[in-house]
């Protein structure tokens, strides 16, 4: 009944990090997410920390993780997640549209 | 998140709480208090196996328009329902509070220029009431919320500004009735039972929820214009309600007294005036009520854009 709270670390060769020093988006809606960056130095490194109220799907999460590390080549960043149901695909888009918001060029 | 240029040429309809908190400020002066990072959930949810949210689902926090601090609460319908919990709650009720502190604290420090520098809050309500999962700590903030709303009547304005897909309904209904000033867009609804719930407890034939048009005539923004519920009616863009506070914020406090719906004898006798006519006239519809108050042709209003609708809605005259 209580929430899941799943931890996972990631290693990484490269250190692409944010431009600030956190960054935050999303709503935990229904079949939804939102999602924290924070930087942090953790040796190129990346750390997760994932809570959800679905049980049973840790393999999952440690997967579509895995591959936002490898594609985006994230670095020396701890991810937080707030899940309510969100399917794979939805995390894996919530997350790098996060990350394309997080690293774009501030416009003045 | 958008660039506050942006936002304010943008559907305050399809905005999330956060672009709607910095939308409604100048630019560039919005603060946000407890924000995502010091991470203030729910205690509630986990046990009973519901997600969280780092914010709690409201956004609160302080910015500028002219010279008055704009004390900003924005709920998020996508998270419960936008439902009132005991943090959001209490996020909601300390917002008010930090406000009237805030009143007197310019007071003292500018006691010449209060009035251009009076501070003014904005709750951007998108709820559905207490949250059930906390429900005794959520009906609690909506009683602490229109305590603290009454503790800074006559000092500084508070600002319900509704135009969200949830609506304003449940209790923050009542809270919402209880501000002095009610901005709305057209898609705005503000109801105490929602239809849903009225269909299910007294039946279709007393009120059908799938009937969309029937659901806006009775809870939108339009009757509530045309019934004086509804103070100002606006564009369905962020800026336009960006423009109002600011034009709000300058009102003096003893013509914003005269905006409220209750809180005083007089207007109660107002409010049981309209129980009498509704009882004498036995309105069918909304529309009925539209006519009555000289609208030749009320079934057209629904069809109308909000720029023609207010060139020709005649409305309640309050007494």
């Amino acid at each position: 009944m209580a929430l899941l709270n799943l931890e996972f670390e990631f290693e990484s060769e490269n250190t692409q990090t944010i431009n600030p020093e956190w960054f935050h988006m999303g709503v935990t809606g229904s079949g939804d997410m939102e999602v924290m960056f924070i930087k942090k130095d953790l040796g190129g490194k990346v750390e997760a920390k994932v809570c959800t109220p679905v049980v049973g799907f840790d393999a999952v999460w440690k997967s579509m993780l895995n591959k936002f590390v490898n594609d985006t080549g994230v670095g020396n960043i701890v991810i937080e997640i707030n899940d309510d149901n969100a399917t794979p695909i939805v995390v894996y888009m919530r997350l790098r549209q996060a990350l394309a918001e997080a690293t774009a060029k501030e416009e003045k | 998140m958008k660039s506050w240029n942006e936002l304010e040429k943008s559907s305050f309809f399809d905005a999330n709480a956060r672009e709607r908190a910095v939308g409604m400020c100048d630019k560039g002066t919005f603060t946000e208090l407890l924000n995502p990072l010091d991470r203030f959930e729910s205690p509630h949810l986990p046990v009973l196996g519901t997600a969280v949210e780092f914010d709690d689902g409201t956004v609160t926090g302080v910015g500028l328009v002219g010279k008055h601090p704009l004390f900003v609460v924005s709920m998020e319908g996508k998270f419960i329902g936008g439902a009132i919990g005991e943090v959001n709650g209490a996020k909601m009720v300390n917002t008010l509070r930090l406000a009237l502190k805030a009143a007197n604290d310019i007071k003292a420090a500018h006691p010449d220029e209060y009035d251009v520098r009076r501070p003014i809050v904005a709750i951007s309500f998108e709820t559905g009431g207490v949250r059930l999962h906390e429900a005794n700590a959520g009906l609690l903030a909506h009683a602490e919320v229109m305590d603290a709303i009454q503790d800074c009547r006559r000092i500084l304005p508070i600002v319900a500004v509704v135009g969200s897909k949830v609506g304003c309904f449940g209790g923050m209904g009542f809270v919402a009735a209880a501000t002095d000033v009610i901005v709305m867009n057209e898609q705005g609804r503000i109801g105490l039972t929602g239809p849903e719930v009225i269909e299910q407890e007294m039946g279709k034939d007393e009120f059908d929820a799938s009937n969309k048009a029937l659901v806006y005539r009775t809870t939108g923004a339009k009757h509530k214009y045309i019934i004086q519920d509804c103070n100002y009616l606006v564009e369905d863009v962020i800026g336009d309600f960006h423009k109002t506070l600011a034009e709000i914020a300058d009102i003096p406090m003893d013509k914003i007294e005269e905006m409220r719906r209750i809180g005083s004898l007089k207007l109660v006798q107002e409010q049981q005036d309209l129980v009498k006519l509704v009882g004498e006239m036995q309105p069918k519809d909304s529309m009925d009520l539209w006519k009555y108050y000289g609208n030749e042709d009320p079934a057209a209003l629904p069809e109308m854009t909000t720029e023609e609708f207010l060139k020709v809605v005649k409305r309640r005259v309050r007494a």
